[in-house]
């Protein structure tokens, strides 16, 4: 069934609407704006349940001449981002009317937040790679301005400023990809098109898309530019690091953007290009990237020292499970991914409203402070059962099943790759994932264990959280413990049927149509009823977790200690970089501030680009023609060139000055000599004009030079020499130069009254001097322009004195 | 058409010079009462826009539009030519400009203002004007000549020791620059025998027709080239940039980056894709490293080369500064990178979609450009009103104190890191777009071309971020919290904020204009035959007997 064309427009509008009107609503309701914007996201809720069984696509045009337009499409895959951003939504806005009391900017904060959520269900379900990346980037803009919520503390502006350098970054490089693809869907599809899904989109045409990125050569650039789209976005090694600092957010927003929905977007990316560029290099390229973040980060989280640091690293580790899913071939790594998607959803936001509840009420969020609070949050400690022990992976938790669903593709991989011949390396893949998964289970039981075991001292009382903050959260538990419990009652044959269907829709969207065999719509998950290699690996998982928890302080502390060595430092590549920019003094070498070695700089670069010209175009210098020069002329020039050498040697400003002037009156005799009277006249008048001036500055300045380095004079000599070298070379070529049809016949014939014509003269010049009838009728434009410039030097004049000593102190 | 009409029509190319420059008379005469000054300043900038406005109109069906001045027919008399790209630039400069002028009103002091502020900055509009319609190397630089007065005056206007330092280097390297283009004009009449752009490009596209060597040619070309990359403030002829900025009052350090400076770039897209473009070498180009026959095969790799250079060096120089100011200044000189980089692949590809794309990539990222350095520069004009600083140690907590001066900056910055939907989003688009057209066309460094601009985004990001969060966000300092309320500067902000959302949310229109352009600038046969420069044909003996007499003229 085709999706309704108003609900989905109206999906994208209303939250945007509503958030420009937060502000406005804030003014009547204040707090309360929290319900209000719980609304807009159930409104979004409903509108997205109303797109549930319709398929296909919406188009609105929005920049035809360039091909792009705002199309939506709607399949199982975006129905379930779409579903967690809008349904996360209600109960984080719920949340937040009890979580955000008294705290400053709300207005921003909720107007924030719903942009945020139009954005990501914009991601969700844009078909056009355009739209897609206007709301991705969207996304990523408004985790900035969420991170930043605390705007007094540094440590925020510190996450809100790597979140914003690693997502958009991320992002442009995905950009980059997204126009190959578009290139490459000229070549593959016939018309080069930005539909990534649809009718004759990329989806639909995959295999030639394949092919012709394969004959390009650009398959694995393509697979890197998308991947740090990806990776960026959903925090994989090595970009997981702006993860734990965007903590520094209100806990609503973690549980919200950093672990629902936002980065959902990278993995929502590796689903749906999955059935567009799954090849070898995509299962080596994601599987490699997802297993590594899911170990490096689990090791991490293990080494945490705050609730919401651990939370951070394990999302960062699911992700990387999700990853690693969508990496690896077949149904079963599409089934994973997708599963994943929502179980992690519901077992992490869960968590993060803990997290918050946890702060709240008892007032740290420090690992090694907290205890036994099962006493005081009995409702919250339940929740927390439910969600953590579905982290770890443990049967019947909801964790259990996609995790499984990992150990299963992983297995299957590396038997059919070493079955048919390829090297035992493969056998890594399964056990990374378990050697990850080890670790997994270790923080998901130290984080249980905050409930549990006696209450530290230091702790101080505990208040009971609001209902507000309590709901959301065992809604969340609830949810992820029917999951969990639907493969129990599965075992038995009752089927969960409504979520086995969808997550069935979502792997429809992910499976890759030739390569992926059977399984449309019948995904179907529940205990598993014999031992499996799989099952194997998820006991090992366990076990070797509870051999090892006991020691956890030991382990954690070796983490800590390994972690703390520099290029091992999560941070280390970043601050360096960073840091080192921040502080850098490098373009000082650049902008010395000093004149000359601007001028320096200028003369050689033009001198080389000059002469590099005549060099590329192999032009010879002209014969020089030395015959016919009167030798007044040459005594002249000669006199000039002294001048010139003396003014380099004058001992005083004075002097220098007056052997300056020497050259300048050679050459307004050279002007005498070739039959330039009026050249010669205005050369002299500046030439007299400008020594006079200088000489009443002078009177005023030191009389003394300074002596320079020997070697900056030569340095200075050498430099004077190129740019006199460019411009005699320039002189000589040019007036060696015969062109034909010069236009200066046009006014020698024009300049004059034509005999024939009489006193009146309309089409010709009319002078007896052609230099005035150029400069005051052929070229009077020109004339205009320069008579604004004397115009101008005179206001100049008058503002310097005018506005001396009267401007702003800057 | 009759020819009645044809004269009537073409005046509106030269109306939106001769509105600029009545202005400029106006304001300049009725210095005396300060409010009739400031009201036909406001009415000028206006007008201008007005009369932009209607030569687009203009432009859209007929294509290129030419006036010949006082009559004289081309390419003897000197020519003005409005096609789709001086068209697109007179809109960009329009639309700033007045923004700037408002600002202006409000900001420069009374004193200023009434001294010489208004005239100069009309005179200034009048060159920039000039520089995009004439049709004619030498009065290029004429209109280069009356551009660049006002700005010497203006980087010192403050008239304090650091302004006056600046204004020395500033007023110093653009000298050595005129100096400069006048030895490359000179020599290029010497060597081609015309003034007349069009003329020009017909004399080069059949050298032996009219008895030239393409070879001086080429050099004199680069000496030219010198004269415009110094304009457009492109690495290595940046050195001015962050000191004239930093001293020039705020508007007009707007209109430097935001207008000036794309006066260079029209000049690089005019000069060497429509014009010299026309020029070949028989031998083919001599140097390692080049190849091809065009002129533009040697602009090319230099442009290329000069482009990275920009976005590196503007971008280390932009993440390290403490002063809003500075950041912006910098800022320019990467930002500039993403305008000649695509100019450098349109110079090196044959393809003819890529390199219409990469014009349209370079057109809309100064379009981008201009709107968005201008809105910085007024916000750090509207900051250092309402604070008193521009350190930015000093500042801190302004989102609190002055949200909606705060969120035109955050929309500004956005736009210069290419966020979408904003105007800059399809600058960056585009140019990437550019990249990965020319490397799937197989052009050997375009992959270089993408790296170099996907670095450079991230130092925009870099910067920008540091400034945002350092400036806007943090504890709020006692400067800021002892704010004043700017409220006319803060209008203008907003409203140039919410520009570059228009121009990005309903971008088409844009795309269309910009593609036109970028049309216009590579139909070189187009633009000759419009401008129709003529052969001339001597019709007495005397004058051919003249002529002979002229030196380095063949008789």
């Amino acid at each position: 069934m085709q999706p309704s064309r108003t609900a989905l427009l109206a999906l994208l509008v209303v939250p945007f609407l509503g958030a420009g009107l937060t502000p406005l609503v804030y003014r009547v309701l204040g707090e309360r704006t929290a319900y209000y914007a719980a609304a807009v996201a159930a409104v979004c809720l409903g509108l997205v349940g109303s797109l549930y069984g319709t398929t296909g696509t919406v188009v609105v045009p929005w920049i035809p001449s360039y091909g792009v337009s705002l199309a939506l499409y709607v399949d199982g895959l975006a129905l379930l981002v779409g579903t967690l951003a809008s349904g996360v939504g209600v109960l984080v806005f719920a949340y937040s009317g009890g979580y955000m009391h008294g705290e400053p900017g709300q207005a921003k904060y909720y107007a924030t937040l719903l942009a945020f959520m139009g954005s990501m269900l914009g991601v969700a379900f844009a078909a056009d790679l355009i739209a897609l990346f206007v709301f991705w980037e969207l996304t990523s803009v408004s985790s900035f301005l969420l991170i930043g919520h605390y705007q007094d503390a540094d440590a925020s502006l510190y996450a809100a400023r790597k979140s914003m350098l690693v997502t958009v970054s991320g992002g442009l490089f995905m950009l980059v990809g997204f126009l190959v693809l578009h290139d490459a869907a000229g070549a593959a599809l016939g018309e080069a098109t930005f539909r990534l899904a649809g009718e004759g989109s990329m989806l639909a045409n995959a295999d030639a898309m394949v092919a012709e990125l394969r004959t390009r050569g650009l398959l694995v650039p393509v697979l890197a530019l998308v991947g740090l789209g990806a990776a960026t976005k959903s925090a994989q090694v090595p970009f997981h690091i702006w993860l734990p600092n965007a903590m520094e957010a209100p806990t609503p927003v973690s549980a919200f953007l950093h672990s629902a929905t936002m980065v959902k977007a990278g993995v929502y990316l590796v689903g749906r290009f999955r059935p567009l560029l799954f090849t070898d290099e995509w299962l080596v390229l994601f599987a490699a990237l997802g297993l590594a973040t899911m170990t490096v980060t689990a090791i991490l989280a293990v080494a945490a020292s705050d609730i919401k640091e651990l939370l951070a690293y394990s999302t960062a580790s699911h992700l990387g499970l999700i990853v690693a899913g969508f990496g690896l071939s077949g149904v079963l790594g599409a089934e994973t991914g997708a599963f994943h998607i929502l179980n992690h959803a519901l077992f992490k936001a869960a968590l993060f409203l803990v997290a918050g509840i946890v702060a709240h009420e008892a007032g740290t969020r420090a690992i090694d402070d907290l205890g036994g609070l099962y006493r005081d949050l009995p409702v919250t400690a339940a929740v927390t059962v439910v969600a953590a022990l579905g982290m770890a992976g443990l049967p019947p938790f909801n964790g259990f099943y996609s995790k499984e669903l990992l150990f299963h593709a992983a297995w299957e991989v590396a038997t059919e790759a070493v079955a048919g011949g390829g090297s035992p390396l493969w056998w890594l893949i399964p056990a990374v994932a378990v050697f990850g998964s080890v670790f997994t289970f270790l923080y998901s039981i130290r984080f249980l264990m905050l409930f549990f075991g006696e209450k530290p001292e230091a702790l101080g009382e505990v208040h009971s959280p609001p209902v507000a903050m309590t709901a959301p959260a065992a809604l969340l538990g609830a949810l992820a413990l029917a999951v969990g419990l639907g493969g129990v009652t599965a075992t038995a044959g009752v089927h969960l049927a409504p979520v086995e269907a969808f997550v069935g829709s979502v792997v429809d969207g992910t499976v890759v149509a030739a390569g992926d065999h059977g399984g449309h719509g019948n995904f179907s998950y529940h205990l598993p009823t014999k031992v499996t290699p799989y099952l194997l690996m998820s006991a090992l998982t366990v076990g070797v977790g509870a051999a090892a928890y006991p020691s956890f302080d030991r382990i954690r502390d070796g983490v800590r200690a390994v972690r703390a060595v520099d290029p091992l430092r999560p941070n280390w590549y970043y601050d360096g970089t960073v840091h080192g920019l921040d502080r850098s003094a490098a373009i000082d070498i650049v902008q010395t501030g000093q004149l000359r070695t601007y001028v320096v700089a200028l003369s050689l670069v033009t001198a080389a680009l000059t002469l590099g010209a005549y060099a590329a175009a192999g032009t010879g210098l002209p014969a020089l023609v030395a015959a016919g020069l009167e030798p007044a002329l040459v005594v002249v020039l000669l006199v000039a060139v002294v001048g010139a050498v003396a003014v380099g040697a004058a001992p005083s400003h004075i002097a220098g000055v007056l052997t300056l002037s020497i050259v300048g009156f050679m050459v307004a005799i050279f002007y005498i000599l070739a039959s330039a009277p009026d050249l010669a006249l205005t050369q002299l008048v500046v030439e007299t004009l400008v020594l006079v001036i200088f000489l009443l500055v002078l009177d005023k300045l030191p009389a003394f030079y300074g002596s320079i380095p020997r070697l900056r004079a030569l340095r200075d000599g050498l430099v004077a020499l190129a740019v006199g070298a460019t411009v005699t070379v320039t002189v000589l070529l040019s007036t060696a130069a015969t062109p034909e049809d010069v236009i200066a016949a046009y006014f020698v014939e024009n300049a004059p009254v034509p005999a024939e014509h009489g006193p009146v003269f309309v089409d010709a010049g009319g002078g007896g001097n052609i230099v005035n009838v150029i400069l005051v009728d052929f070229r009077a434009f020109d004339t205009l322009g320069e008579i604004s410039v004397v115009a101008m030097a005179a206001l100049s004049v008058v503002t310097l004195v005018a506005m001396r000593e009267r401007g702003e102190v800057r | 058409m009759s020819t009645a009409t044809a004269f009537t029509d073409t005046h509106v190319v030269i109306a939106p010079m001769l509105v600029a420059l009545v202005t400029a008379i106006l304001t300049l005469v009725t210095r005396r009462s300060g409010r009739t000054q400031r009201a036909l300043s406001l009415l000028g900038g206006v007008a201008y826009l007005v009369a932009v406005a209607r030569l687009g109109l203009a432009v859209l069906p007929d294509g290129v539009l030419v006036y010949q001045l006082s009559g004289w027919p081309a390419p003897f008399g000197i020519t003005l030519v409005a096609d789709a790209l001086a068209a697109f630039m007179l809109g960009l400069a329009a639309v700033v400009s007045l923004a700037i002028l408002v600002f202006s009103l409000s900001y420069v002091d009374d004193q200023g203002q009434r001294v010489s502020y208004h005239p100069l900055y009309h005179f200034m509009l009048t060159g920039v004007s000039g520089a995009f319609l004439t049709g004619d190397v030498f009065n290029l630089f004429v209109w280069f000549e009356v551009m660049l007065m006002p700005s010497y005056v203006f980087v010192v206007f403050y008239s304090g020791r650091r302004h006056t330092a600046a204004a020395l280097q500033y007023t110093v390297l653009n000298l050595v620059g005129s100096a400069l283009m006048l030895v490359a004009i000179g020599g290029l009449y010497a060597t081609t025998g015309t003034l007349n752009m069009a003329d020009i490009a017909r004399r080069l596209a059949a050298p032996a027709e009219f008895g030239i060597d393409s070879g001086p040619v080429l050099g004199l070309a680069a000496v030219l080239f010198v004269v415009f990359a110094l304009k457009a403030g492109i690495v290595p002829f940046q050195f001015w940039v962050p000191p004239a900025y930093r001293a020039a009052p705020a508007p007009v350090s707007a209109f430097l980056a935001g207008v000036t400076k794309k006066v260079g770039v029209y000049a690089i897209v005019r000069l060497y894709f429509t014009v010299f473009a026309a020029g070949t070498l028989e031998a083919g180009l001599g140097l390692p490293g080049l190849s091809g026959r065009s002129f533009l095969a040697f602009f090319g790799p230099v442009l290329f080369v000069m482009a990275l250079a920009s976005m590196v060096v503007g971008g280390v120089g932009a993440v390290s500064r403490d002063d809003l100011d500075d950041v912006f200044a910098y800022s320019s000189i990467g930002q500039v990178g993403f305008i000649v980089l695509p100019l450098a692949v349109v110079a090196t590809v044959a393809d003819p979609a890529i390199r219409v794309l990469g014009l349209v990539a370079a057109l809309v990222y100064s379009l981008n450009h201009a709107v968005a350095k201008s809105l910085l520069f007024l916000v750090s004009g509207a900051v250092f009103e309402a604070v008193g600083t521009l350190k930015i140690p000093q500042l801190g907590g302004l989102t609190s104190r002055r949200p909606v001066l705060s969120g035109s900056f955050f929309v500004g910055a956005l736009a210069l890191v290419g966020i979408p939907p904003l105007s800059g989003f399809f600058g960056k688009l585009l140019v990437f777009d550019t990249g990965a057209r020319a490397h799937a066309a197989g052009a050997s460094l375009a992959w270089l071309a993408l790296a170099g601009a996907l670095v450079g985004a991230v130092f925009t990001i870099a910067y920008l971020s540091r400034a945002w969060s350092r400036a806007f966000w943090g504890e709020v300092s006692p400067a800021v919290d002892r704010a004043g309320r700017p409220v006319v500067l803060v209008a203008v902000v907003a409203a140039l904020a919410a520009l570059v959302v228009a121009i990005g949310v309903g971008f088409d229109p844009v795309y269309g204009a910009a593609e036109a352009a970028a049309e216009a600038a590579l139909d070189r046969e187009g633009y000759v035959e419009a401008v129709d420069p003529a052969r001339f044909e001597p019709t007495d003996e005397s004058s051919a007997h003249a002529l002979g007499r002229l030196p380095g003229v063949a008789p």
